[in-house]
């Protein structure tokens, strides 16, 4: 009996992700834990979404070494584990940002998700807020080593508010799973196998119910965009602000963020944490109607609460001066204390600065003899 | 002439029917087995050493112990006979020709693990082998060898057989149930493992036909009897379907002592080479194992002579060795072409990826396009840098192992054959006339004193 008791899991888990560790529940993904921490120790993630069920495993941009299992079983996992499916074991210790392994895999999903997309950003709609664009950003090559035709699709109708632009798709399935889960009827999936795969309506059906614009949210690239918003304005130049009604529809939340420009409301989604999914309200994911999204595009219509917070280090912060968030710098910790180091220590290295030189009396411009001479 | 377990009777005329299955002295491992304990059976298995006969290897007893036996919940075996690996036909033959011994075995293992609805997932392709065994199963259910109170004994068991739809990645266990679901064949996500979360969300052991095929001999002679045959941790007997280059293609029950040599020249087995070519490489495994050369594939880097048996194909890991895999040897001679060779399996892979996982989904199709285009004479030396970059970065990172059988036999071919490959790349022109050849391939191996 006493040793059973012994045996009972500790009530939290202790887990270390690139040197720093954190206390967190049992049942949480390594992924989970590493955004409890934030910044550049969180893996990032192309697939999963905390909000819809089953979700994740798919796109391995959030793949991790293990470099131990457990404080019961310290042995390493033999591969890269995918962060958003695997959940912490208590003493796990967790390599992302300092594993080469790491590194070198997901520079090569990142290759592989780019290999067939168009690259069209110039004129696509989710510029500026696209997920695989910061992943290419932060962890793609300049080039592209792909010498072949890459695949296209034929532009899709399927219904009134959404367009489907098959071509840029990731296939991270989760717009099906928003069709199954928030949705009452799945009209939508995936048709076709391997690189033929797509998303696809049976057979070019229109896609019609109340939440289907919240596929718009959680598509991570410009496949899926708002025909109401297409071509109307870059991100970047509206200004977000937080707003609510009092909507009628019993499932929908009724807080939203407005894109505006000027007085005019260009666009409405839902609100978005800082990883760029729904916001959670009372224990419940924010999603919203159709007719908060597509039907009221006037100021008079919402109650606005105040600008909405920008990471710093998004694009659509350019020319917003309030509500930026900086981001969580992890440097010092993950290196163990030491902070980022320059390449080169300039100032030490060149006597440019060098106070005993008064550049104003040198005849012509200054070289490198001139500071030699000290 | 070794002893064989599983196709001693396929040549007796009408095996394929009841009376004479029976007259031969089927279904005894049954009427052997509802006399015992459930857990006994598992533990009969585990002492035989058997294992599982689809590729991986993977001890059977030992999974079979895994399986969850929560209270109230049902537990199913599935037979994976989704054999669709290229130069794999073992399982098509066996059921074809003694599709009793896999309904016999299907019985008795589901009386093991206590499954009242066991399945039997089938390629699509194989339509005709579907009616064979659900004639099977008609007679096995007259005979009360299935179906409510088996042969007095309070067993209920019902067996089904599902055709699948043509895809190879369905013969991927997650993906097999799925699919047997009614859903779409993706394989899922492990941990959970079947053994715990499986059919319907409740504990199922998926195994091969071979591998249930083999629970039959298994219960009729004794797990200990069983492991005798053999060597080391393979023991029993397997079957291989040896195809390619050879004067007999076909399917050879072996024990596992044999040697390689001996199996691909002996008038017993293959039979050799036909026109006197020379035997330039091997793919002992199926298409997913790494290709091996000659000298190696005949003799290990250590010297020793290579038998047919799980540890000694692997012998040296993929740098030297290859895998036993499911037993599809494919034998290619002097003639032949690996850059072709490999180029046609990439091409099979990349029509069977599901597309789920990235790495898969877009690297199977662009390794496929640079052998194409090496073997179409436009390649450059940097490509074969690239295809070898291609699959270091989706081994591994892949949901299933389908990204890996299809990364291993690339890497294989680069790892033995670069010169070939650069040949390609150097001789534009000559490489769409001529072939490589056999050069240094079947010399003897350098052994380090």
């Amino acid at each position: 009996m006493a040793e059973e008791i012994k045996k009972e899991p500790p009530s939290t888990f202790k887990v270390t992700i690139d040197n720093i560790t954190i206390d967190v529940a049992p049942g949480t993904t390594v992924l989970n834990a590493a955004r409890i921490i934030g910044g550049d120790v969180t893996p990032p993630a192309m697939c999963y979404y905390s909000k819809l069920k089953g979700s994740g495993g798919k796109c391995r941009t959030c793949l991790v070494e293990v470099a131990a299992g457990s404080t019961a079983d310290p042995r390493p996992m033999p591969k890269l584990v995918a962060s958003c499916r695997t959940t912490v074991m208590d003493g796990m210790i967790v390599k992302n940002i300092t594993s080469d392994k790491v590194k070198d895999a997901r520079a090569g999903v990142v290759e592989f998700l780019l290999l067939n997309h168009p690259l069209d950003c110039p004129i696509c709609d989710q510029a500026g807020e696209c997920h695989l664009q910061d992943l290419g950003y932060e962890h793609g090559k300049e080039g592209t080593r792909y010498e072949f035709k890459r695949r296209t699709f034929e532009k899709e109708d399927i219904g009134p508010y959404i367009q489907l632009h098959m071509t840029r798709c990731i296939l991270c399935y989760r717009c099906t799973y928003v069709a199954d889960q928030i949705t009452n009827k799945r009209v939508h999936g995936i048709l076709d196998r391997g690189e033929h795969s797509e998303i696809s309506t049976y057979i070019s059906k229109a896609i019609d119910n109340d939440f289907s614009g919240n596929m718009i949210d959680v598509c991570p690239v410009g496949a899926l965009t708002d025909k109401t918003f297409r071509f109307k304005n870059r991100v970047w130049f509206t200004k977000p602000v937080d707003a609510h009604r009092n909507c009628e529809n019993p499932d929908c939340c009724g807080k939203t963020t407005l894109w505006l420009r000027g007085d005019e409301v260009f666009r409405v989604t839902a609100r978005k944490d800082e990883w760029g999914e729904v916001q959670s309200f009372d224990g419940k994911p924010g999603w919203i109607c159709n007719t908060c999204r597509f039907g009221k595009k006037k100021t008079a219509d919402w109650e606005v609460e105040g600008l909405t917070k920008i990471s710093r280090h998004s694009v659509i912060s350019q020319g917003k001066y309030d509500g930026l968030v900086m981001p969580k710098e992890t440097v010092t910790e993950v290196m163990g204390g030491r902070g980022p180091k320059l390449l080169m220590h300039i100032h030490d290295e060149s006597g440019v600065n060098n106070p005993a030189i008064d550049l104003s009396k040198i005849n012509g411009p200054a070289h490198s003899d001139t500071f030699d001479k000290v | 002439m070794a002893r064989k377990l599983l196709l001693d009777k396929v040549n007796v005329p009408g095996i394929r029917s009841y009376e004479v299955y029976r007259r031969e002295g089927g279904y005894r491992s049954v009427e052997k087995a509802l006399k015992m304990v459930p857990a006994d059976i598992v533990e009969e298995v585990k002492k035989s050493g058997l294992r599982g006969r689809g590729g991986a290897g993977f001890p059977t007893g030992m999974k079979w112990s895994f399986l969850a036996k929560p209270e109230g919940v049902a537990r199913y075996l599935v037979c994976n006979a989704d054999e669709s690996e290229p130069g794999t036909f073992k399982d098509r033959y066996l059921m074809e020709f003694i599709p009793h011994l896999l309904i016999e075995g299907m019985i008795a293992s589901s009386f093991a693990l206590g499954s009242n609805t066991s399945y039997i997932y089938i390629r699509g392709e194989y339509a005709w082998i579907t009616d064979i065994l659900e004639n099977a199963i008609a007679e096995a259910k007259q005979n009360g060898f299935l179906g409510k109170n088996i042969l007095g004994s309070g067993f209920d068991c019902e067996l089904y057989v599902q055709r699948g739809a043509g895809a190879y990645i369905c013969g991927e266990e997650t993906a097999l149930l799925e699919s047997l679901e009614g859903k779409r064949g993706n394989p899922r996500i492990k941990p959970p493992f079947p053994a715990i979360k499986g059919l319907w969300d409740c504990p199922t052991v998926v195994n091969n036909v071979e591998t249930i095929a083999a629970v039959v001999p298994i219960l009729n002679e004794g797990g200990e009897e069983y492991a005798k045959i053999g060597v080391g941790k393979s023991t029993g007997t397997k079957l291989i379907s040896a195809c390619g280059n050879i004067n007999k293609p076909g399917i050879y029950e072996i024990d596992m002592t044999i040697s390689v040599e001996e199996f691909i020249f002996s008038d017993e087995y293959c039979g050799g080479i036909p026109n006197g070519k020379r035997l330039k490489a091997c793919i002992p495994g199926g298409s997913s194992v790494p290709i091996l050369p000659a000298n190696l594939l005949l003799t290990t880097a250590k010297g020793e002579k290579r038998l047919m048996n799980y540890e000694s194909l692997s012998d040296g890991g993929f740098a030297t060795g290859s895998m036993m895999g499911s037993g599809g040897f494919i034998v290619l001679d002097e003639d032949q072409c690996v850059v072709r060779n490999t180029m046609t399996f990439a091409r099979f892979y990349h029509h069977e990826s599901c597309g789920q996982c990235s790495p898969c989904r877009e690297g199977t199709g662009w390794m496929e396009r640079v052998l194409k285009k090496i073997e179409n004479g436009k390649g450059e030396m940097k490509d074969i840098d690239l295809l070898w970059d291609i699959q270091r970065k989706i081994e591994g990172n892949t949901i299933c192992p389908l990204g890996d059988a299809a990364a291993w036999p690339v890497a294989a071919a680069i790892r033995h054959f670069r010169d070939e490959f650069e040949w390609h790349v150097l001789n534009p022109e000559k490489c769409l006339t001529e072939n490589f050849g056999l050069r240094h391939y079947a010399d003897p191996i350098h052994v380090p004193a």
